[in-house]
């Protein structure tokens, strides 16, 4: 009797009311949408005005558009430099903190808290630090005999800062990641290492490079991902001034929407960014669905 | 001897470096914070003057409650949608947790591979199809819209975890639960609930750092009745010619510190949390 009823509330159908509404809240608001983007970039509209087709003419728009093309390239080198600055920086800093460190929970606490931090709050200290005028890293920067950044003026000084401040924000999260990774790894193996007359940058390169590797992936591809969306930190620093020279994709995209009230191409622009995504995530994304599948067998 | 020396000079040089290196990281990561913080407690005419002592003050802090009303009432929204998104979002995380947790069917195994690739567009995109649907429906400039959209971004980390969570749980509790005759409602609500509190927190607190702090979807949804103080913020950034720099400080401060108390606060949650996200979807 009972075994009956167990089996029947294994019934897969079960689940539906309990995934129901996750599923629903998605649907909502990300799948219909993009599926709804897709439409929208072979149309031509504006806001309030019935769209009509118009076949692949957004594309080729923003395909011919040169600044849809310094958007991209922005973007690229933004996100490679902040995402493989943010690795070396959170590697070294979780072999700091492996090597063992007093107050170790305080000193956590203090590397976590730029991720409390919102990306305003970010930008207003940033711009602060590299004032022209009077800022304490301006300061610092001549007293060295330096050039300070003249990151208003200049659009590759206003990208150095929002990868400066981007690398901030998310060193944490990158951090964490790997540090989590190092201290999963035996005390053993480095015990034996030293006995085998290792030395500590021997150790490093044969033992803990090659068995942090997957959350190195793992840490990247997120940040990948997450980096290519970078619209806050341009939009509240330089608005992708001056003269449109340091907007980024996404920036482009809302510029097009929203200034420039051309939902078709900010709509094709947005799809491009779906496909993109997808195709940084396609690694990471084949894997999982070999997992999922194995575990519904 | 000599050999000893030796030995306790590169001790000594190694603990001098580890120093160092602790001390950049220090400054690093709370450097930036402690200039606001302190530039929010300096007199405005000081903050950019040079060899002139400290003389704390709250001068920028009453200046900020006598003219920026409007910060007040966005930290009041701001607090609005996070606890609404933070409800919703540990609400369909735990429910779908536990559906993906006890049960196994294709369609699950496809609907949560959907769930995490979804997670992976840009918010950006979605702005656009939703920007004249939020408007027709008259949602523009409520809570309501930003706490669906919040949660929603954050309902796959969040079942991600919740199944992790639930997993622990063993299914022999379940089962003892159903010989005595619990529906499966009951054994989520009287054994389930209770046992993945943990998970739930976790969840909590991705959630509320993000909704607190989120910028994007506040900047296009909203426009006077549901800003949120990042918002707020921003534009106070934006009037920037001949801005008082003390009041801006002060408002970045009262916004900032709440969230960083409470991330120090649960920062073992938050890296249990960050971990499992990562590695688990």
């Amino acid at each position: 009797m009972a075994a009956v009823s167990i089996s029947a509330m294994q019934e897969p159908r079960r689940a539906l009311p309990y995934v129901a509404p996750a599923l629903a809240l998605l649907a909502a608001v990300i799948l219909v949408p993009a599926v709804y983007v897709l439409w929208l970039s072979f149309q031509q509209s504006t806001f309030g005005r019935a769209a009509t087709f118009v076949g692949f003419a957004n594309y080729a728009k923003i395909l011919a558009d040169p600044y849809f093309w310094r958007a991209l390239g922005n973007t690229v080198v933004v996100v490679l430099v902040v995402v493989h600055v943010e690795v070396v920086l959170g590697l070294a800093m979780a072999m700091l903190f492996a090597a063992g460190l007093p107050f170790r929970k305080l000193l956590i606490a203090a590397v976590l808290a730029p991720y409390a931090v919102s990306e305003v709050g970010a930008v207003v200290m940033w711009r602060t630090l590299f004032d022209p005028d009077t800022g304490f890293m301006t300061r610092v920067l001549t007293g060295l005999g330096l050039l300070p950044l003249e990151w208003s003026v200049v659009p590759s000084h206003g990208l150095a800062l929002v990868a400066l401040l981007s690398i901030w924000l998310h060193l944490p999260f990158t951090f964490i990641i790997l540090y989590a990774a190092r201290l999963a790894i035996p005390k053993e193996l480095y015990e034996a290492a030293e006995i085998d007359g290792a030395t500590p940058w021997q150790s490093f390169r044969r033992i803990t490079l090659p068995l942090l590797v997957p959350a190195i992936l793992v840490a990247m591809l997120f940040r990948y991902i997450f980096a290519y969306r970078l619209f806050s930190e341009v939009w509240l620093l330089t608005q992708g001034g001056p003269a449109r020279s340091t907007e980024v994709v996404a920036v482009y995209l809302y510029l097009e929407a929203f200034r420039y009230n051309d939902f078709g191409a900010a709509s094709a622009t947005g799809w491009l960014m779906v496909v993109t995504s997808l195709m940084l995530a396609a690694f990471y994304l084949r894997r999982l669905y070999r997992e999922m599948f194995a575990r519904a067998e | 001897m000599p050999n000893d020396r030796a030995h306790s000079l590169s001790g000594l040089l190694r603990l001098l470096g580890k120093a160092v290196a602790v001390a950049l990281v220090l400054a690093w990561s709370l450097g930036p914070i402690a200039l606001i913080v302190t530039a929010a407690f300096t007199p405005e005419r000081d903050i950019f003057a040079t060899g002139v002592g400290w003389r704390p003050t709250f001068e920028n802090f009453v200046a900020l409650w006598q003219r920026w009303g409007d910060f007040f009432s966005g930290l009041a929204n701001s607090f609005i949608v996070t606890a609404g998104a933070t409800v919703l979002a540990v609400l369909a995380s735990t429910l779908a947790g536990f559906g993906y947790s006890r049960w196994r069917s294709r369609f699950l195994s496809g609907s949560v591979f959907a769930m995490i690739a979804l997670r992976l567009l840009p918010p950006i995109v979605t702005t656009l199809p939703l920007f004249p649907i939020v408007n027709a429906l008259g949602l523009n400039d409520t809570h309501a819209v930003l706490i669906i959209l919040y949660a929603a971004f954050f309902v796959s980390l969040g079942t991600m975890v919740m199944r992790t969570f639930i997993d622990q749980i063993p299914r022999e509790l379940d089962e003892a639960a159903m010989m005595d005759g619990a529906s499966q409602a009951q054994i989520f609500r009287r054994v389930v609930l209770p046992l993945s509190a943990q998970g739930m927190v976790a969840v909590a607190i991705f959630v509320i750092v993000y909704a607190w702090n989120e910028f994007l979807f506040a900047f296009i949804f909203t426009t006077k009745n549901a800003k949120t103080a990042p918002l707020v913020l921003s534009e106070m950034v934006g009037s920037l010619e001949g801005v008082e720099w003390g009041v801006l400080f002060a408002a970045t401060t009262v916004q900032l510190l709440p969230i960083l108390v409470f991330v120090v606060l649960c920062q073992r949650h938050l890296i249990e949390g960050l971990t499992a996200g990562a590695t688990k979807g």
